[in-house]
């Protein structure tokens, strides 16, 4: 609501507080008259936000994890102790850096629960949702794909800590007592099977965190499918179907080539979640620091999960060190998490654009 | 906007502004009245006029149900103190006292000596005398369990790992065992609870777990098929109720939650080898021992005394507070608070303590909390 541009005059017609006007037109003036260049200026502001905030993160992480990083060492990604040391007996320096006698740290556990928990998610997720865009774009009309479509959307919006919840009261229990007994009775008995043998614990643990992490990305993986089937042009289709191509045919040899470098970013997307989540997996994986899960369904923990779990009691080592430590994790998920996203890119490249040559391989 | 819509604008104003004004005087006229309603009754002797103060606390698990009936009871006698508590774990209770982030820190555990060291000002002061169970899930066996510091300590290294092992059946000859895996379960977050039981082990497993794993608010659990780490007292006990064949180690002020939910306790030994429960004359027999031995800081472990008829897991609930307080005022409130909770006419007497299975602080023991009460400036 411009006043002061639609008043006739400074002077303003009730007389309030007319010393100010001249100031505050002369203000919108000049701003009018930049206009273009505040835009800009303010866009290329903006712009900077997420930038800065990213090298900030990282800058302030890298300092707080470096003393840790040279007492812990390169051994810190493979060994398999995470050892706060008493914070109630002595204080020893290594390297200048103060930390409790017997203070000794590896975080291949968690680093190898990460991995896990979410390769299972992704293995379970990617089927499901390619399904479901499938489904959405191709089968199913009217309405049914409407309310589809919002129930994907709201589980997307579904806060973690609620799955987690759910995941850790009713989900978890469930498994273990009717799904996981019937996986481990009739896998056959082979060494390479191992893996799927064995206790089924009670409901926390590898497998249930690898299933409530695909609950977690099947919205985004099948939303971003979906858009990307969406895009996929009605003339390749229609030709194949006048060719004879069953519907299978047409969506494997046409619609999925078209789509396939898309459906790998929309996976990497997931998989970025997965890697990162955390609530929901500290509330069923059993939160374990020294543990890789002996099977399918042991109990093991994640860098994220180990992360919320552990700051409050590190907080309690009064020489910082086991803070730093959990900085230097927070680094290592970075780090993970840039790897897969580079991985992904170049898998992307090689998969060739979206428009990939119609009815390849047909 | 054109100059016809302004009048209305100032009289929407003239409006909002005069509704403003009868809420305001509403508002100061009920607080005026709430005011002048509740008279504190008698004064309560030997305690601190605590003026008004706002105090939070967080910290102990274990002594956070207690907190929950001390508050109301202290604040009908002083209401201008507003209190807020919180269950976070001893880990948080000690590191929010010695950051300043509260006034009072809970702790099942004394200050680690380094942080003594960073902040000299910083005390651990014994309120009442607490009792840690070792509670475990089988059912069909009602009786108490008999185990030792020994079989818990090889349950917790993964080296006992069904209910019907040799070691366990041995000190229950009459109790028929389940072969139902033993899921151990401790504690994710910093605890006093922890620190208490892995003193516990290390004490009465010196060889094993006092040199392999050693005894702090959080440790390096060995591996345990299936092991569980919850978050909380409350965590445990209700990991612990969906979990078959589960032991968990829970202090005394979750027992009625933990009958409730099915779960039994076992009877440990007693400094002559002799198995006992945690009734109040055991931990009454325990703490006697060891009211003697402890400094005036309250600084010492109850654990595993050599003595007869002494349920050997007890401790001090501890407040860690900062002697050394921004405002006098606070300082005054605190004393207050602290002063009523160890008073054996007030916070120490049974009509509370009984209600979470506490002992109330012995004479000596009190007087010491006083001296250290007294100190908060």
């Amino acid at each position: 609501m411009d006043l002061a541009g639609t008043a006739p005059t400074g002077v303003s017609p009730v007389g309030a507080r007319p010393a100010r006007r001249p100031h505050l037109r002369r203000i919108r003036s000049l701003a009018r008259a930049h206009e273009h260049h505040l835009w800009v200026a303010g866009g290329r502001a903006a712009a900077l936000v997420p930038l800065v905030a990213l090298a900030l993160t990282m800058v302030v992480l890298a300092w707080k994890a470096w003393p840790a990083a040279r007492v812990n060492g390169l051994h810190f990604l493979v060994a398999s102790t995470w050892k706060p040391g008493s914070t109630y007996g002595a204080v020893t320096r290594t390297d200048g850096v103060a930390h409790p006698v017997g203070a000794s740290y590896g975080a291949w556990p968690v680093i190898a629960g990460t991995l896990e928990s979410s390769l299972i998610a992704i293995v379970i997720a990617v089927p499901v949702s390619i399904g479901a865009a499938f489904a959405l774009t191709e089968r199913l009309g009217g309405w049914l794909a409407g309310v589809l479509r919002t129930a994907i959307e709201i589980l997307a919006g579904v806060p973690s800590v609620i799955i987690g919840l759910w995941g850790a009261l009713t989900l978890g229990p469930l498994l273990a007592n009717d799904v996981y007994p019937v996986i481990a009775r009739n896998m056959p008995d082979l060494p390479a099977l191992r893996f799927f043998k064995g206790p089924v614990g009670h409901g926390e643990g590898l497998a249930t965190s690898g299933i409530v992490l695909a609950l977690m990305i099947i919205p985004i993986i099948a939303s971003t499918t979906r858009t990307l089937f969406a895009q996929v042009p009605a003339l390749p289709k229609e030709g194949g179907e006048a060719l004879g191509m069953t519907d299978w045919e047409v969506s494997r040899r046409i619609t999925m080539p078209w789509v396939r470098a898309g459906i790998v970013g929309a996976a990497v997307l997931g998989l970025a979640r997965a890697l990162g989540e955390t609530i929901a997996v500290a509330m069923v994986s059993g939160s374990l620091l020294n543990t890789v899960a002996p099977n399918l369904y042991g109990t093991m923990g994640t860098i994220a999960a180990t992360l919320v779990t552990q700051l409050d009691s590190a907080f309690v080592d009064g020489t910082g060190f086991e803070v730093r430590t959990l900085a230097e994790l927070a680094v290592v998920l970075v780090v993970v998490l840039l790897l897969v996203n580079t991985a992904a890119r170049l898998i992307v490249r090689r998969a060739g654009g979206i428009a990939a040559p119609v009815g390849t391989g047909a | 906007m054109t100059g016809s819509t302004r009048p209305w604008n100032r009289a929407l104003a003239v409006v909002a502004a005069a509704a403003l004004g009868l809420a305001v005087l509403a508002g100061s006229a009920s607080a005026a009245s709430a005011k002048a309603k509740p008279k504190p009754k008698a004064r309560p002797s030997g305690i601190e006029n605590p003026g008004s103060a706002t105090i939070s606390e967080t910290g102990s698990t274990l002594l956070y149900p207690l907190w929950n009936i001390w508050v109301p009871a202290y604040q009908q006698l002083f209401h201008s103190v507003s209190i807020t508590t919180a269950g976070t774990g001893s880990g948080t209770g000690i590191t929010d006292a010695a950051n300043g982030t509260v006034d009072i820190g809970s702790s099942d555990a004394y200050l680690p000596p380094a942080d003594v060291q960073q902040d000299p000002t910083l005390e651990n002061i014994p309120l009442a005398i607490s009792v840690q169970v070792i509670a475990y899930n089988l059912p069909g066996v009602t009786a108490h369990l008999n185990l030792s510091g020994k079989v818990l300590s090889d349950i917790y290294q993964g080296k006992i790992t069904s209910w019907n092992d040799p070691a366990i059946a041995a000190a229950n000859p009459n109790v028929s065992l389940p072969d139902i895996p033993i899921v151990a379960l401790h504690r994710s977050d910093g605890s006093g609870d922890t620190f208490i039981f892995t003193t516990y082990l290390s004490d009465t497993d010196k060889a094993g777990w006092g040199t392999k794993v050693g005894y702090s608010t959080s440790v390096q659990w060995p591996t345990t098929p299936g092991a569980l780490a919850e978050q909380g007292n409350g965590g445990m006990v209700s990991a612990c109720a969906k979990t078959v064949g589960c032991i968990a180690y829970v202090g005394i002020s979750y027992l009625s939650q933990l009958l409730g939910d099915g779960l039994t306790y076992a009877a440990l030994q007693d400094g002559k080898g002799k198995y006992v429960l945690p009734t109040p004359a055991n931990v009454a027999a325990e703490a006697a021992y060891f009211v003697k031995k402890t400094p005036p800081d309250g600084t010492i472990s109850l654990i595993d005394g050599p003595v007869e008829n002494g349920y050997p897991i007890i401790n001090y609930e501890y407040a860690i507070v900062n002697t050394k307080q921004s405002s006098a005022s606070t300082a005054r409130a605190i004393r207050s608070l602290l002063e009523w909770a160890v008073s054996p006419k007030y916070g120490n007497s049974a009509q509370y303590l009984s209600q979470v299975s506490f002992q109330p602080l012995p004479a000596k023991l009190l007087k010491a909390s006083l001296a250290q009460i007294h100190k908060i400036r």
